[in-house]
């Protein structure tokens, strides 16, 4: 037959007095089972109530068997589909046989009288759903199992090309559910039937269907495979599922489903699952070991006998005043002197994210201050991470999920409904910790902003915390900063606040000495301390720092492809610690220069940055650096863009695809479940200049979207087929690459022989052992600069 | 159903032996017992048959349609519209010194029936409690009745008992020449309602199985409608509005036969509705005699009972 069969939309709007869904359409082909999923209220009973003709379509066409249904009468219609919906059947004295000879109807004469051949197909339907012990039974006198088998049976005896079930599971066991949809899936390929039904149980979805529809928010959302639709990013999306952490969800789970979808690169993560608490453990361990160290053991078995931890939150008058830096200086003070610290801070604007052991996203930020405060850091530490995607929206990350993307309007709007959740995040690690060192985000009196907030003065509010406010007297106007500050809050906020804090204050702390007066009379508050200017090298919070200005190149000159999605930049850190090395960020092709070592970092958008790429023209440019043999290392999404092509097809950044730079014989494409992971490896082997890394280790993490493969036989770079690397061109996926000090020296010292050059790397290590340097020296500044006595006792203990 | 029949004509106020009953019956004897058994008890017994079957078979239908057992002519208020129409006429027609003809008499009885099952509908879209339904059915038929008893009171004519009596419902004085036109119209309706069984069995299943399964929704409604108000109508317009056989003779009828299929309940609702009739008339006519009960007093002494049974039954499924 030319026509299609089987039932199809296009352009079906539906709806009961308005439209509730919008220009459907979709299609089920006889022999496939196709579901609807979506959230209660949707549409999907709406949508198959509107197929079966209970409902009038509010416009488009409903084809059934190719043939516009609205021109079929109701006899061909009946013939041609059938039905189980979950309308409750009231009938009395109304038997099995009775209910099922009701499927025969369009077949029968005028008074209804089955013929021989009828009552075949009656008992033959009865057969296959196990419903012929019940034929003489009355059919209210059923469970729900047998009423929904019997219906079963009536739809099939119809004989149709299509059959419709509205959540033909609900009400049933386990055991029923398993043997209807088996049976429903049977029927669909032995009778050739096209079966479009609605589930709720996005498990048996996925099991059952051949396709699964997805809708919500008043229109189809996606069609696909099983795979493609039920993807832990998308299901949290369409059902609003935000920040739930939920067992019922379970990890494992989801886990499978992407196994399903062949992607293979399941994390190794599943064992470390389920057992969050673990940190705690170590930190416990880690802490007890650093109690006796400091010899206060005493002190601290003490304080941990409180059930609530201390806190002391730290805000400041605006963005960069370096409250992020004065809160990682008092974790490790307070760690220093023997009580377990935990950092906090309740929302975190920043694209990078660090990527804790159970796999979970993070501020880095709070990364740092966890490492100050000598603890693994957990997700708890940083409740809500909000990457922006675009100018006006941002990736949600809540307890270090990704629960979708919002702009920027919707998130003000639905943050209090955050708050639940970071009150969990809070009272964790308020069980765990003597001391919380809180964090606050800009400035407490964006006045704009201040309804509903849920991270300064809002937050100080629900864990009822001191506050201590810095102001950044390099940047001028500290005392409009601190008492301009101090006059927009209202007095009970005002109350909260302990003291102030003069940041990065340049000379001698003493000439300032009048300023604290003045301070301290007209803000009738306690100054704390100034602190000097620090010429300290932590990690970046955010890709808005001024390193990106940097132009000017050193005797090693490292050029990074600005991209303009650029993401987890703090790669690059490590070169610091090599003197004549400069990092300079490219954005246009004229400034590309003849740099010892091209990078090009991660994106959050890999696609988009592409096209950008090849907008401005770096995209040629960077071809032909290779192509004169220049050392080119992409990372994560450069490594990515290096490849031959990139391809979304489940739009899990923006859609689409493009063709990279072709220097690696790869293809990406993009999954939308992200893997996120911790890593420890090595090089496995090298080619060109960077030969001689071959076995150097690696540590770090991925975080990515996609899963990229070779196209041809290739030399692997970083173990785990996480990268490859063919002459000079360098692709992988790791995070953190080049922190070991074997990369670090061997990546320095192999591109400046080759260019001619002498570079001193003997000072190079461990990106992790520098960072430990940094951490004690910022503490130790602090300590001497701050009132600590004053801050313990704000803190409610006696030092 | 024949024994009943017999007995509907051997008893009675006179009695007339067997033997002469069917002497009479086979038209050998004349005088007064054979004009009371041929003019008064013959056609009585035959009315009673009919229009007994008539109204189980109403409610029946009535039944179907709302997928709500305790429905039926009487309860829903479709007599009593019936009733009021009836009786507007009549006074319309008496005061201007004319009998009502029998064609009118029906057509009045039905357009008072569809005008109250216009209402029962428009309120039935509204609730969707069975509960409720029947007691807005229940307040029509006393609003009805009311205006009724007010326009009887004060329509000041002699025939102002026999209307009085009609509206009490009452199978008495009905002859050969209405039976010929309520037997006609009826019979017709039962053929109807025999059409439509196949459709009716599907529509057990609720109108969107019954539409799956190809039935005309809209048609079967409305063939319902007409057909058990006109019914309705048929049996207010000669016997005055009779209670709850409607009601209660489907369910007896399914509950002995055990099934509900529209071929089988159609036919021995009809026959029940006879059955019953007959007896109740029977009883009226023969308990107090010589005075006469009211028949709608006897079926709801017997019949109510039923009725209060089946609700019982059936609060575990809320009405």
């Amino acid at each position: 037959m030319p026509e299609t069969q089987g039932i199809k939309t296009e352009n079906l709007t539906i709806g009961y007095g308005s439209d509730l869904i919008k220009e459907i359409c979709i299609e089920a082909v006889p022999g496939k089972v196709v579901t609807l999923i979506g959230p209660n209220g949707s549409g999907k009973t709406t949508l198959l109530r509107t197929l079966t003709g209970e409902l009038e379509s509010r416009g488009g066409v409903i084809y059934l068997n190719g043939k516009d249904k609205s021109l079929l009468n109701s006899y061909d219609t009946a013939k041609a589909m059938s039905m189980v919906m979950t309308e409750k059947i009231r009938t009395e004295l109304m038997t099995v046989r009775e209910v099922v000879e009701v499927g025969r109807y369009p077949y029968t004469g005028k008074l209804g009288i089955l013929s021989e051949e009828d009552n075949d197909k009656v008992r033959d339907a009865m057969e296959q759903t196990d419903t012929s012990l019940l034929a003489e039974k009355y059919f209210n006198e059923l469970s729900d199992g047998q009423k929904q088998r019997v219906l079963l049976a009536k739809a099939i005896c119809q004989e149709p090309d299509v059959l419709i079930l509205d959540e033909p599971t609900s009400y049933l066991d386990i055991k029923y559910k398993i043997d209807l949809l088996g049976k429903i899936r049977r029927f669909a390929s032995e009778k050739n039937i096209a079966v479009l039904m609605s589930l709720h149980e996005l498990d048996i979805a996925r099991k059952v269907s051949d396709v699964v529809v997805a809708v919500g928010d008043g229109k189809v959302l996606k069609i696909g495979t099983p795979a493609e639709v039920c993807t832990e990013r998308f299901i949290r999306k369409l059902y609003n599922i935000e920040g739930v952490e939920s067992e019922l969800l379970g990890e494992q789970y989801w886990e499978s489903a992407s196994k399903d979808s062949d992607c293979e690169k399941s994390l190794e993560r599943n064992e470390e699952e389920g057992h969050s608490d673990a940190s705690f453990e170590i930190l416990n361990k880690h802490q007890r070991k650093n109690v006796s160290d400091n010899s206060t053991s005493e002190k601290s078995g003490e304080i941990t006998s409180h059930h609530r931890a201390k806190v002391i939150m730290i805000q400041g008058t605006m963005s960069n005043a370096g409250k992020s830096l004065v809160a990682a200086g008092l974790c490790r003070i307070f760690a220093d002197d023997g009580y377990k610290v935990a950092p906090f801070k309740s929302q975190n604007m920043a694209l990078n994210s660090y990527i804790t052991d159970e796999g979970l996203e993070m501020g880095r930020a709070q990364v740092v201050q966890a490492e100050c405060a000598r603890i693994r850091p957990v997700a708890e530490m940083n409740p809500i991470l909000l990457k922006p995607t675009s100018a006006m929206g941002s990736q949600v990350v809540v307890n270090g999920k990704v629960v979708g993307n919002m702009k920027a309007m919707d998130y003000f709007r639905h943050k209090k409904d955050y708050i639940p959740e970071i009150m969990k995040a809070y009272e964790k690690l308020s069980d765990m910790a003597d001391i919380i060192v809180v964090e606050g985000a800009g400035s407490p009196v964006e006045l704009n902003l201040k309804d509903g907030d849920i991270v300064n003065m809002g937050l100080a509010e629900m864990i009822d915390s001191p506050v201590l406010l810095v102001g950044d007297i390099d940047r001028g106007g500290i005392f409009p900063q601190l008492l301009g500050t101090l006059d927009l809050l209202t007095a009970k906020e005002r109350e909260r606040v302990k003291g102030l804090i003069v940041n990065k204050f340049r000379g001698d702390g003493k000439l300032f000495e009048s300023g604290i007066n003045i301070l301290e009379d007209k803000g009738r508050t306690k100054v704390v301390g100034v602190v000097p200017y620090m010429d300290i090298k932590i990690d970046d919070e955010d890709s808005l720092s001024e390193r990106f200005t940097n132009k000017t190149v050193g005797e090693f000159d490292i050029a990074v492809i600005k991209l303009r999605m650029i993401s987890n930049s703090t790669d690059l850190d490590t070169f610091d610690q090599i003197r004549e090395a400069s990092v300079r960020y490219v954005e246009k092709p004229s400034e590309l220069g003849d740099p010892d070592l091209l990078i090009i970092p991660g994106s959050k958008n890999t696609i988009e940055d592409l096209r950008e790429l090849i907008k401005n023209g770096l995209f040629d440019a960077i071809i032909k650096k290779a192509k004169e043999g220049t050392v080119v290392i992409g990372i994560c999404g450069g490594y990515q863009i290096l490849g031959e092509s990139v391809e979304d097809p489940e739009c899990a950044e923006s859609g689409g695809s493009e063709t990279g730079l072709g220097l690696l014989p790869v293809k990406t494409v993009m999954g939308s479940e992200k893997i996120r992971t911790v890593y420890s490896g090595n090089v496995i082997s090298s080619t060109g200049i960077l030969e001689s890394l071959k076995g150097a280790p690696v540590t770090g993490y991925e975080i990515h979207m996609g899963e990229t493969h070779p196209t041809e036989e290739l030399t692997e770079f970083t173990s785990g087929k996480t990268g490859y690397c063919k002459g000079n061109v360098y692709g992988t996926y790791i995070h953190g690459f080049f922190d070991k000090k074997e990369i670090l020296e061997g990546i320095v010292r192999s591109v400046s022989e080759s260019r001619g050059k002498k570079i001193d790397t003997a000072s190079v290590e461990d990106y992790k052992d520098r960072k430990e340097v940094a951490y004690d020296k910022l503490a130790e500044n602090l300590r001497k600069s701050l009132d600590m006595e004053y801050i313990y006792k704000v803190l409610g203990l006696n030092k | 159903m024949a024994a009943l029949f017999w007995m509907n004509i051997v008893l009675g106020s006179t009695s007339i032996s067997v033997s002469e009953v069917l002497n009479i019956l086979a038209g050998k004897a004349e005088g007064t017992s054979a004009a009371i058994i041929l003019n008064i008890r013959l056609p009585r017994a035959v009315a009673a048959l009919v229009l007994g079957g008539a109204l189980a078979l109403s409610g029946y239908l009535l039944q179907t349609f709302f997928a709500n057992p305790i429905v039926g002519p009487y309860v829903l208020g479709v007599s009593s519209g019936a009733k009021l129409c009836v009786a507007l006429m009549m006074i319309f027609f008496l005061s201007r010194g004319r009998s009502i003809g029998l064609i009118a008499m029906v057509a009045s009885a039905f357009a008072g029936s569809l005008i109250v099952m216009a209402f029962v509908l428009a309120i039935s879209v509204k609730v969707k409690s069975m509960g409720i339904l029947v007691v807005c059915g229940i307040m029509i038929g006393y609003i009805c009745s009311a205006i009724t008893d007010f326009v009887v009171t004060f329509a000041d004519d002699s025939n102002i008992v026999n209307l009085h009596n009609w509206s009490m419902g009452s199978l008495s004085g009905i002859g050969w020449k209405e039976i010929r036109v309520f037997t006609i119209v009826i019979f017709l309706c039962l053929i109807v309602a025999l059409s439509i069984i196949k459709p009716m069995n599907a529509y057990r299943l609720g109108e969107n199985y019954a539409r799956n399964a190809g039935v005309n929704i809209r048609m079967l409604r409305v063939v319902l409608i007409l057909v058990s108000s006109l019914l309705a109508a048929c049996v207010t317009a000669f016997a005055g509005p009779i209670s709850f056989v409607g009601i209660a003779v489907p369910h007896l009828v399914r509950s002995l036969l055990k099934t509900d299929r529209s071929n089988i309940v159609i036919p021995a609702s009809f026959i029940g509705g006879a059955i019953v009739t007959l007896l109740c008339d029977a009883i009226a006519r023969t308990v107090f005699a010589p005075t006469e009960v009211s028949i709608s007093s006897v079926t709801a002494l017997l019949l109510v009972p039923v009725v209060i049974y089946v609700m019982m039954n059936r609060k575990k499924e809320r009405l």
